[in-house]
């Protein structure tokens, strides 16, 4: 070991190898691993406030994560509903705004990669990047434009008489799922993009040319080389409308909240910083184990899927 | 099968995966555009239909809204710091990562590339809390670094802006030719010189890159920034409370702005790519030991997306060139009229159906209004609403016509407004349209300080 | 003349594998000297250690006396040309020539003026705004070489600098490179798997195989006189009977072989006898040392025209052998025959005097050689083919 920094501040001179090291310590220290850390810690102590932060009464306890299970000792359900079903809530949804995102992009970066040519694709790929650096809230905000009840969609839907009410899209949640499948498209669109587009031509011409069906096609061969992209695309998909927090806050309905809220509200409105982070913990460990596995599910490294 | 009918067969599907794509594109531009559109709009509800006035009012609202500059100021301080501090930082980790040793190797990538994959909201509740803590632990007082919002949100942002970053310079590192850096020293230049004179002049292109990455996703940032700003606001958080204490079209002008940064921050972006591309190509040449002919590199100028943006531009200001000319407060009178007028309808005939007696004051009081507008100026107004809505057109010409009459000549148009013109739609606007816009509290106001009462 | 770079007993390790075996060297100032094997044998290797790239497990590298033990490579009087020559993509062509100033401090004025310099040396007068990527493969290579130099090295290394070139470039830059070493004086360490660069170029020649250095010499005394199988295998080309010793003295050696019993010169090595009697052992012919014979089983052969011109002295080895296949070319005839008992057909390669072959495939002849055209070496590991 002691040879190998020698060979380092050999390798990259004095200079450099302290700001190397010292960056990077500070980096993956003092900015991931600590915080992280303290987070977990900070999640099994009692709730107190600052003051007493360190002292006897913030002593270790584990009833911020029995509250998420069982509610408080007052209640009279035997389990917190409440929060149970919003993170389920959230949780199926998560997937299921994946799936959807799945569905869209799919044929879209397939198209882009082997159908379209030229400048018009460059084009195509660049116009995908100007929404993705549009701030989250503000397409939140767009939606939210269509999606109300004087809104384009309903004033359309009443002119073809389609409905002669305006529908309240933001209390049905549709709003909601539009406006997250929306926020995180391009993190679906553009893994799916780089691998199929590796795809070489020749090998879809000659599954072709041995007569197989276009969906055979797609499934033995395309679908396969893209996995990576697509495990990459889900993966990111989900993880990011798991924690989303804008679009929820904007276009989620009066009744139906988001995990991410909860835990905005235990710490902004409840003042449970102990309960917040508890909460942040399990979501945490929730993407943790989306990710293992989704690696685990399609065999990719995590090199593939973090891009 | 004949080839034809497989040719055909194909045609088909390559023309549905058109419009598929096609609608993709509506579906990723769409809300964009709309809420573009509803930036322009005089209603004082963003919508886009019916398009009451061309007015760039809502740029100059934005533009006096103290607290808005204030969120716009501070973002822009974070975003330079989270530069700052992200790209040596995700330089150093990518230098790094090819340094450390095979077994190491893949539990450091783990670790630094974690954060992309953690959710925005469990960072910044994490950097809070340990700052927090390190304060606590140093005696340090609240109005220390360690309670700082912008400290705590530029490293907050940071800890996975690096690993953007991060991946931008190991992209880069992977194409350089480490006996370049074996050369110079070979030729006596020391580290830091090598570093300097061979590594960084390679990695420039990559470093305006990471920094143009590192700044946009700092600068639209929500999850992490709303725990880490403690008292202070970033445009985000001002515009998420803003968002959700009810909306008016000053977003969209905000958002407007902050599309046309965008497209040129993507142009920039676009630009810097393929230099590098374009370098890259150069170095694989010179390695190849292929000869040298000068290359003609495409202007940039006639790239289709370049085109578009500047199309984009000429429209936008050939448009507001053109909404110019005519007077915006004079459409937004005629607006009003009418909305006052299709108002005293609604009230005749409920009159007439309840056969009420008293006439409403309301009723009176707008047509006083009515009567103070210029007939002349308003025709003027109304050939340039037709270019939006031919509806408009109609109830117009029952509006000049003015008094009873208008009820039965422009059935149809009263018809497909009725909804939107209902009670409820009716009253934000007459509401609000006048000085009080700019009482939506900031977010800020009411989350603000639980530390504070923690205390 | 003094040694200029100096290795002893030097070792290089990389985990269990041996890069480089008890390598012991002097090389003599203004000397140009080549390392020459086969890719992997770990001559590249040595060449990083001489540079400073890295360090020799065990063992000492001495430059001008000066024990280089933890003296990294921009300290070292050396100058490296790489394989691909690594010359700067971002610098002008003056730039990069006078970049070794660049980082001493030199001045703008004094740089431009050296670099003005080289690019005369170097044939590239006026080239110097240039940016490397419009010079041709060949420019580039005098570039490199010019940006060496202008270290002012004691020693420059070369690291098959010419394998990227075609075939007539890599001829006239051997020229080349060879006439800038004599004008600049300086030590050339020269690094090739081509003998034919090798032997040209140098003064002295280092053969390498897996990490050990299998003889040293010149040019002359590598190819006529080789001292182990892998040399005379590996340079040039070489016909192959294996056999066992069955008498040996000083200058000659008798051995038993399924063509026959052949005797050949005695190889020794470090002026010690590599062979007693029984032990295994190759003889090596060349191609322009066989000789068709008299006393051949075919009359026709006796008749010939080139047998009257090599009769005049009686050969010390026949062979009997059928005529393969022979081809012209031009200044040469190449024939191949089949030999009983030996694997790979011998080759015989003759001038062309003018005269006809007169002889066919399937025809049988009897080979020649002289004892002293042919050595006889100890069996070993061969170069492949």
């Amino acid at each position: 070991m002691f040879a190998y920094w020698q060979n380092f501040f050999r390798k990259h001179g004095a200079a450099l190898s302290v700001f190397l090291l010292a960056s990077v310590g500070f980096w993956i220290f003092m900015m991931i691993l600590l915080p992280q850390a303290f987070m977990l810690d900070f999640s099994l102590r009692a709730n107190v406030p600052p003051p007493k932060w360190g002292s006897d009464a913030h002593h270790y306890t584990a009833e911020h994560y029995r509250y998420m299970l069982y509610g408080s000792a007052q209640s009279v359900d035997s389990y917190n509903f409440v929060d149970l079903s919003v993170f389920a809530r959230t949780i199926v949804a998560a997937i299921f705004v994946t799936l959807i995102d799945l569905a869209l992009c799919y044929p879209v970066a397939y198209y882009l990669a082997h159908a379209a040519t030229g400048g018009w694709r460059r084009l195509m790929v660049l116009s995908l990047i100007v929404p993705f650096w549009v701030n989250e809230l503000l397409r939140a905000f767009a939606f939210k434009i269509m999606f109300g009840g004087n809104g384009i969609i309903n004033n359309a839907l009443l002119w073809l008489g389609v409905i002669d009410q305006p529908y309240d899209f933001i209390r049905n949640s549709v709003a909601l799922y539009s406006g997250l499948s929306y926020a995180y498209i391009l993190l679906m669109i553009f893994p799916i993009y780089n691998a199929v587009e590796s795809l070489d031509r020749n090998q879809i011409e000659a599954a072709r040319d041995l007569g197989s069906p276009w969906w055979r096609i797609h499934k033995r061969v395309v679908i396969p080389h893209a996995k990576p992209g697509i495990t990459s695309g889900c993966t990111m998909v989900f993880m990011l409308t798991a924690g989303a927090l804008a679009a929820p806050q904007i276009l989620g309905g009066p009744s139906s909240l988001w995990f991410t809220q909860i835990i905005y509200q235990a710490f902004n409105q409840a003042g449970n910083w102990a309960r917040g982070s508890a909460y942040a913990i399990i979501l945490l460990v929730v993407c943790i184990l989306f990710v293992l596995l989704m690696m685990r599910v399609f065999k990719v490294k995590l090199g593939e899927i973090a891009r | 099968m004949t080839p034809r009918f497989i040719l055909t067969a194909e045609r088909v599907r390559n023309g549905f995966a058109a419009l598929f794509v096609l609608g993709f594109f509506a579906y990723l531009f769409g809300p964009l555009i709309i809420m573009g559109v509803t930036a322009f709009n005089s209603s004082a509800f963003p919508r886009m239909s019916p398009f009451e006035c061309f007015t760039v009012e809502w740029f100059d609202v934005l533009a006096n809204d103290a607290k808005l500059v204030e969120g716009l100021r501070n973002s822009l301080f974070i975003g330079v710091g989270v530069v700052l501090l992200a790209v040596p930082l995700g330089l150093s980790g990518a230098l790094m990562l090819t340094q450390v040793k095979e077994r190491v190797r893949p539990w450091y990538y783990t670790i630094v590339i974690s954060p992309i994959l953690v959710p925005g909201v469990v960072l910044g509740i994490s950097t809070l809390l340990f700052w927090d803590r390190i304060g606590t632990m140093f005696g340090a007082s609240r109005d220390s670094i360690f309670y700082d919002g912008f400290f705590l949100t530029i490293i907050g942002q940071a800890t996975f802006i690096s690993a953007y970053t991060m991946l931008v310079f190991i992209s880069r590192l992977q194409r350089f030719d480490v006996s370049q850096e074996e050369a110079a020293l070979d030729l006596g230049a020391t580290h830091v010189q090598t570093f300097r004179k061979i590594l960084l002049p390679f990695l420039k292109p990559a470093i305006l890159s990471a920094a143009v990455l590192a700044f946009l996703a700092s600068f639209e940032n929500y999850n992490t920034t709303v725990f880490t700003i403690v008292s202070e606001s970033t445009l985000t958080t001002f515009l998420a409370g803003k968002v959700r204490h009810g909306i008016n079209p000053s977003i969209s002008a905000l958002a407007v702005i902050i599309v046309v940064i965008t497209l040129l921050g993507a142009a920039l972006h676009e630009v810097l790519k393929r230099r590098e591309a374009a370098a890259e190509k150069e170095t694989a040449r010179i390695a190849a030991g292929e000869l040298a002919r000068r290359r003609r590199v495409k202007p940039f100028a006639l790239e289709p997306a370049v085109l578009l943006i500047a199309l984009v531009f000429v429209a936008g200001l050939g448009s507001a060139y053109f909404a110019g000319t005519i007077g915006v407060e004079e459409c937004k009178a005629q607006v009003k009229a009418e909305k006052i007028r299709q108002a005293q309808e609604r009230t005749r005939q409920r009159e007439a159906k309840a056969m009420f007696q008293n006439a409403p004051a309301a009723s009176e009081a707008a047509g006083q209004q009515i009567q103070s507008t210029d007939k002349s100026e308003r025709a003027g107004v109304s050939q340039f609403q037709g270019i939006f809505d031919v509806g408009n057109l109609k109830d117009q010409a029952g509006a000049d016509d003015g008094g009873d009459g208008a009820a039965q000549q422009s059935p149809l148009g009263t018809e497909n407004f009725n909804p939107i013109f209902a009670p409820q739609n009716l009253s934000p606007p007459i509401d609000s349209s006048g000085d009080n816009r700019n009482d939506n509290r900031s977010d800020g106001d009411n989350r603000n300080d639980n530390r504070g009462g923690d205390q | 003349m003094s040694a200029d770079v100096q290795l002893d007993e030097v070792w290089i390790r990389f985990g269990d594998f041996v890069a480089a075996r008890d390598i012991n060297i002097s090389i003599r100032q203004g000397e140009f000297f080549s390392f020459l094997g086969p890719s992997g044998c770990g001559k590249t290797t040595l060449l990083r250690a001489v540079s400073g790239f890295l360090q020799p497990s065990q063992g000492r590298v001495s430059i001008g006396g000066r024990d280089m033990a933890g003296i990294g490579p921009n300290k070292r009087p050396t100058a490296l040309i790489f394989q691909n020559l690594a010359l700067f993509p971002l610098m002008t062509v003056w730039e990069n020539i006078t970049f070794a100033l660049e980082v001493r401090g030199a001045g703008r004025a004094a740089r431009r003026k050296k670099a003005e310099e080289l690019l005369e040396l170097i044939a590239l007068p006026g080239q110097g705004e240039k940016m490397v990527s419009e010079l041709s493969g060949g420019q580039r290579q005098r570039v490199a070489i010019a940006r060496a130099l202008a270290a002012e090295p004691s020693v420059l290394l070369l690291d098959e600098p010419l394998s990227a070139l075609d075939l007539k470039l890599r001829q006239h830059m051997r020229t080349e490179l060879r006439a800038i070493q004599r004008r600049v004086g300086i030590t050339f360490i020269y690094i090739t798997h081509d003998q034919g660069e090798a032997l040209t170029m140098s003064d002295h020649v280092a053969v390498m195989s897996h990490g050990v250095i299998e003889q040293v010499g010149d040019g002359n005394s590598i190819y006529n006189r080789p001292e182990s199988a892998f040399v005379a295998s590996f340079v040039g080309e070489n016909n192959l009977f294996s056999g066992t010793v069955a008498a040996t003295d000083d200058a000659y050696v008798t051995v038993d072989s399924p063509a026959g019993r052949l005797r050949a010169r005695h190889a020794m090595r470090g002026g010690k006898a590599q062979l007693a009697a029984g032990d295994s052992a190759f003889v090596f012919v060349r191609p322009e040392s066989l000789k068709f014979a008299a006393g051949a089983s075919s009359a026709s052969a006796e008749a010939s025209s080139t047998e009257a011109s090599s009769s005049t002295g009686a050969l010390d080895n026949r062979i009997g052998a059928r005529i393969h296949q022979q081809e012209f070319e031009g200044n040469f005839w190449q024939v191949f025959c089949d030999v009983d008992g030996v694997d790979k057909r011998v080759k015989l390669s003759m001038v062309n005097d003018g005269a006809s072959m007169g002889r066919g495939p399937g025809e049988e002849v009897t080979l020649g050689f002289n004892a002293d055209l042919a050595v006889a070496l100890p069996q070993g590991e061969l170069a492949a083919e």
